[in-house]
Order: structure tokens, then C-alpha cells, then sequence
């Protein structure tokens, strides 16, 4: 426990009447890594990580970052931890520039326009730093906060939902800067309902469903653990391809007009490939996909996430 | 220190290069008080005009038309005596006129002579006896006719009265009464109507939450707001002061206690603006309770209209607004006249400011519970 970052042990937040917000959740995260929380909206992320940022009181449990206790002695931790909150808007008439001295001056910091330069440049912002920031986009937007975020040189940095309504460019470029900044050894708690982005980003993930942890580890070994390494589609292959799965013995399942085989042993793939190269199927294409998150979700809740929403 | 000065450059940034908030702290009142003075502090006199038809033409009616035009507030018209009155009324659009009737002067001299059971009357025909101006044509017609009778009568007067202004009051233009109005109106606008919805943006946009991650303190950040609308009303004070000095001949001057009093003010409103932005929801909501609040007082708090020519029940409501207050203090901070009355209007400016000031630092979280 001494070397976690971040250590949260049997946290709860109820509201009134009998909302459980966050029911009894518990993880640590180790110095150095990308954590992310993961969870359609509702699941309690936010109300987790705005417990760590002394934001909120818990009802029940602790929540320690580098020992101390996030809600009762944030202030010790300031100067130690960058947040990005959800939906971040910027101030609409200060420059990027700044609203980066400003906010350094908030954390009593002397800031040099140089440092200024280097933190606009490192998320790349420098081109922009003379804009209002009303007139950023919503990626330069996030992009600001980010480096807001940074201000302080924090050693952990809550960021989220960082790319939440953004277009997959934008996000794709806050991808390649969030790992930048783990490139840095900054501890980052990644909140985020698109599973890709904690697949792509996190070196560990929990995901979150009704205020419980319901899953944790890394993406990598959640998606051998809870689902099908790997799945043959046979892309237009229809309800023909699948009663002539069935016929043969072979399992596999029907999605959108395409035939999904699943294979879950590497080792025979070849024996599966082959099998299907024989039979005389009518195909558009077919090719093999490494199954992801959104099917552990899946598995694991029995429902399906879409656009941070549960659907059935 | 640092970060309530970096607060206050921050927010006065942001303040600054929104168009709307400057123009209501500095054209607002310069367009307020150019209409106003152009209107009430013109150099000529202001004149109703009273069109009068003198179906006599004696010598008793001509001495009436002559005592109505002695009277300085009153233009007279005469009507054409070919012309039927209320035709001419109807078709002219006139709002007031006096019809003299025929055998006006032979009826007097009849009652002269000791027929003592004759009455003459003069016609006053109005077309809104509801308006203000019928009031003041009622009282002239209703004192010429009172001179008239007096000269026929062979009175002489024995009281008489003087017109004139204690010192100090002298020299007081119109501009010197209504300036300090504006002044408490820019006051007014700027903090209250401002904080509300900037309270209402820092809630939605979840600014309040984000500042409370940083080492900035709560009464901080309420600092450098009154710091930096102190400021700003006191540029606005002074510009909006040397125009009324350079335009409209003001005589009354801007004491330190002026300065006080727009502290005081800005304090009081502030306070009650981020009350009420506290409690509401979003910007909008924000703004049209601040509206609810404001436009009351900007009516009802003595800046455009005297308080003591309203009723009774508006006078006890224009008690109840401290706008009323602190236009009442800062008039008599900016005379120099009563000190006294200044500092009792500035202590309950001060005390209903305290009063939100600490109600909005109870009911404002930054943080969720």
C-alpha cells in the first residue's frame, strides 16, 4: 500500500433516499500507470474520482492519495495532482496563454513565459496561444484543460472523460498526448465510458456498473479472461452460413447478417480456417478480429455499452 | 495576496472584453445622463403652451390674456374667434385650451355697476384631465382668475413670498440631483446584474468546483470580485462625473466620501447579486431574477422620479430598496450638505451589504456535499 499512488478501500457515497452511488469499491493503483475507471454513465466514476479530489465527502470508506486522505486533507495534496474535470469549458475571454499563468498563480507558482511556451507546446496549443478561448475547438478546448491540468507538474492527474463529445480525430490526438504524459511517469486516472480509449490508453482498467467494481485488471488479460480470444466473421454469410455451422458441428453465432465464429485457442485456428475453406459458403468476406473490452463488457454485464449509455 | 490579484487581473480580463459589461459601466451612464440633461437642463425655460380663444375682445378679457401671458410657464395661442372650439381642439389634436366667452367684459362691468347676482366663467377644455401637464394649466388658469377677481375687487397684496436657496444650494443644477441617481443605477447594473449570472455560469460550467482544486480560497475569490468592480465604478464615477462638470455646469464634487459611498454600494450589491446567482440555477435564470430584483428599485428608489410626489405605499416600498438608500447618501456625500443623513444612509448600505455578504458566503459550496 505504501508505494500506491492512489489507495481507496471500502468506499461508498448514498444519497438520499437510497441511491447508492458508489457501493464498497476498492483498488490501488501503483505509481507510474494509466488507471482507468470504466463504466457506462451513472456507474459512479465521476463521484469516485471527485472523492479523490476532495470534491466530495464519502458516506463510508477511505480514499487515500500518497497516504492522505483525499477528503479530509486535500489541500496537503494540491501542489501533488493535475485534475481535468468532466466537461471542461475553458474562461471564455482569457488566451491560452493566459489562463495557464492564472491558473499557475492559483497554486501560488511563479510561472516563465517560457514554461508557458513549453506546457502550450506540449499539447500542442503553442499556434493558438494568442485565440480567445471561446474561439478554440472543442479538442483545442480539452487540449487547454489538459495543460491546465499540468500547471502544477503533478505527479497524479485525474482526467474525465477526457474526449467525451469529441470527433475521433480530436480524440485520437488527446490519445497520443495522454501517453505522452505517461511517457512522463505521471500516475494518470483515466474516467472514461468509450472502451476503446481504456483499451487503447490504460495499462489497467476497473470497470464500474451500479457502483461496484465488477471487473478489474489489464485490458489485455480481461479480454482472454472473460471472452473469446478471437472471432472469424464471415462477413454476408446469413442464416445459411449459420445453419451450416450448426450442421457441421461448428459454433458460431449470427450478428447483422454476418457469421461469427469464435476460436479460443490460437493453436487451432489453422484446423478452423481450413474447415471453413471447405465448405461451399456464399461470402462477401471474411476475416478475423481480436475480441475487445466492449466484449468483456458484454460478457460480464450482459448488456452492451454504446456511446456511454447501457443498452440490453 | 498574489492569487486574489491574479483573480482580480483574470476576471477583469474577461469582464473587460465583454462589450456588454462596458457598456454599462461607462456608455450607459454617459447616454443616460446626455439624454437626461439634454432634456431637463436646457438653458431655455420649459413652456406649456395654452391656446386660448377670446370670444370678447373687452377690456376685462384682454387684462386676463394679459395676466396669462405674465405667467412664465405657459405659452400663449390665441384661436381664431371664427373657429368653433371643440372643432378646433378635435382637428388641431390640442390637449388643453381656454375659451374666453362673449360679453365676458360686459358681464364684469354689469357686476361692477351693483348687479351682484352675475357670474362670469372661463372654460377650460382638456383633452386628458388624467395628464400631468392639465394639472399644472388647471393651477394657471385657476391664479389668473384669482389675480383677476383680486384687481376687480380693488385688493392690494399684503403677502407676498421670496424665492430662494440655502447655501450651498445655490448654484445646483439639475444635473447635480440626478447625476448621483445614475450613479447608483451604473452601481446597481454593474454588480448585481453581473455576479448573478457570472455565479450562475461558474455553477454550470462547474468553475466553482475546478477553482476549489486550486489554493484559491473561497473569500478569495469574493475579494477580488469587490475589488475589481471597486475599481471599475470608480473609473466609471469619475468619467461619468467630469462629463456632467464639463457639459452640464455641476457644481457638487466628488468627496472622498463619494468614493465611499460607490465602495459601500458596489459591496451591498455585489453581495446581493451572488446571493441570489448562488441560489439559481443557470446565466439565464440568474439574469431574470436580477431583473426582478433591479428594475423595481430603478424606478422606485428615487433615480428618475422624486419619491415625494408618489403615494404613500410606493414611498414605504422605496424603503424597503436599499438603492433608495444609497442614492439618498451619496446625494448628500456629493453636495457636501447633510453629513449626518450621509453617514446614517451609508451605515444601513453597509449593514444590508454585510447581511448578504454573509448569506452568500453560507449558502456558496464549491464543493458537493
Amino acid at each position: 500500500m505504501a508505494d500506491n499512488v492512489v489507495h481507496v478501500e471500502n468506499l461508498s457515497k448514498h444519497y438520499p433516499p437510497d441511491i447508492k452511488a458508489v457501493d464498497g469499491v476498492s483498488f490501488s493503483i501503483p505509481s507510474g500507470v494509466v488507471f482507468s475507471l470504466l463504466g457506462p454513465n451513472g456507474a459512479g466514476k465521476t463521484t469516485v474520482v471527485e472523492i479523490l479530489e476532495g470534491l466530495r465527502t464519502p458516506t463510508s470508506g477511505t480514499a487515500l492519495i500518497f497516504g492522505t486522505d483525499a477528503s479530509k486533507d486535500y489541500a496537503k495534496l494540491r501542489d501533488r495532482v493535475g485534475i481535468l474535470p468532466q466537461n471542461f469549458e475553458p474562461f471564455d475571454m482569457l488566451k491560452p496563454s493566459e489562463a495557464i499563468e492564472y491558473w499557475a498563480s492559483l497554486y501560488d507558482m511563479r510561472i516563465a513565459k517560457k514554461e508557458v511556451k513549453e506546457l502550450l507546446e506540449s499539447v500542442g496549443l503553442y499556434e493558438r496561444r494568442n485565440s480567445m478561448s471561446k474561439k478554440l475547438s472543442g479538442g483545442e478546448k480539452r487540449k487547454l484543460g489538459i495543460a491546465l491540468s499540468l500547471v502544477n507538474n503533478p505527479e497524479l492527474l485525474f482526467l474525465d472523460e477526457p474526449t467525451t463529445g469529441l470527433d475521433p480525430k480530436a480524440r485520437r490526438d488527446l490519445w497520443k498526448l495522454i501517453d505522452g504524459i505517461r511517457g512522463r511517469g505521471t500516475t494518470v486516472v483515466l474516467t472514461t465510458h468509450y472502451l476503446d480509449e481504456a483499451e487503447k490508453l490504460a495499462d489497467d482498467v476497473a470497470i464500474m456498473h451500479k457502483g461496484k467494481i465488477i471487473v478489474r485488471g489489464k485490458p489485455a488479460d480481461l479480454v482472454s479472461k472473460y471472452s473469446k480470444m478471437t472471432v472469424v466473421v464471415l462477413v454476408g454469410a446469413g442464416k445459411e452460413g449459420l445453419s451450416e455451422m450448426m450442421r457441421r458441428g461448428i459454433p458460431a453465432t449470427e450478428e447483422n447478417g454476418d457469421v461469427l465464429v469464435p476460436v479460443s485457442d490460437p493453436a487451432e485456428m489453422r484446423i478452423v480456417l481450413a474447415k471453413l475453406a471447405s465448405i461451399q459458403l456464399k461470402v462477401k468476406d471474411m476475416y478475423t478480429r481480436r475480441q475487445t473490452l466492449e466484449d468483456v463488457f458484454l460478457n460480464v454485464v450482459g448488456a452492451k455499452m454504446d456511446e456511454g449509455v447501457l443498452g440490453q | 495576496m498574489r492569487r486574489i490579484l491574479a483573480d482580480t487581473v483574470a476576471f477583469g480580463k474577461q469582464y473587460i472584453r465583454s462589450g456588454v459589461a462596458m457598456f454599462f459601466a461607462f456608455a450607459f451612464p454617459i447616454l443616460l445622463i446626455l439624454i437626461f440633461g439634454a432634456i431637463f437642463s436646457g438653458s431655455g425655460e420649459m413652456k406649456l403652451s395654452l391656446p386660448v380663444q377670446n370670444l370678447d375682445e373687452g377690456p376685462y378679457s384682454q387684462a386676463y390674456v394679459q395676466i396669462l401671458e405674465n405667467i412664465s410657464v405657459v405659452d400663449i395661442e390665441m384661436i381664431p374667434t371664427d373657429q368653433d372650439i371643440e372643432d378646433y381642439i378635435r382637428n388641431e389634436s390640442l390637449q388643453n385650451a381656454i375659451l374666453i366667452p362673449r360679453d365676458f367684459s360686459f358681464e364684469i362691468g354689469e357686476y361692477l355697476v351693483g348687479n351682484r347676482s352675475l357670474m362670469v366663467n372661463i372654460t377650460l377644455y382638456s383633452a386628458d384631465p388624467s395628464s400631468s401637464t392639465y394639472a399644472t394649466i388647471q393651477e394657471v388658469v385657476y391664479l389668473s382668475t384669482v389675480n383677476l377677481n383680486y384687481a376687480l375687487a380693488g385688493a392690494t397684496p399684503v403677502v407676498g413670498f421670496t424665492s430662494t436657496e440655502p447655501p450651498g444650494f445655490d448654484d445646483l443644477t439639475f444635473m447635480d440631483f440626478f447625476l448621483p441617481g445614475v450613479v447608483g443605477l451604473v452601481v446597481m447594473t454593474n454588480t448585481l446584474y453581473t455576479i448573478t449570472s457570472t455565479c450562475g455560469e461558474y455553477k454550470t460550467r462547474s468553475y466553482f468546483k475546478l477553482l476549489a482544486t486550486t489554493s484559491l480560497k473561497k473569500y478569495e475569490w469574493l475579494l477580488s470580485k469587490f475589488i475589481f468592480y471597486t475599481l471599475l465604478l470608480f473609473a466609471s464615477l469619475i468619467l461619468t462625473f467630469a462629463i456632467g462638470q464639463a457639459i452640464f455646469d455641476m457644481t457638487s464634487t466628488l468627496t472622498p466620501l463619494a468614493f465611499v459611498f460607490i465602495a459601500a454600494g458596489g459591496f451591498l450589491f455585489l453581495s446581493m447579486g451572488m446571493t441570489v446567482g448562488i441560489i439559481v440555477k443557470d446565466p439565464e435564470s440568474g439574469a431574470a431574477v436580477a431583473n426582478a430584483i433591479g428594475f423595481p428599485m430603478m424606478f422606485l428608489s428615487g433615480i428618475f422620479f422624486d419619491l415625494e410626489t408618489m403615494p404613500d405605499y410606493i414611498q414605504a416600498i422605496s424603503k424597503a430598496f436599499p438603492l433608495t438608500y444609497f442614492n439618498d447618501g451619496l446625494r448628500d456625500a456629493m453636495f457636501g450638505g447633510n453629513l449626518e443623513s450621509a453617514l446614517f444612509n451609508l451605515g444601513i448600505v453597509v449593514l444590508i451589504g454585510l447581511v448578504f455578504f454573509v448569506l452568500a458566503s453560507k449558502l456558496m459550496s464549491w464543493k458537493e456535499r
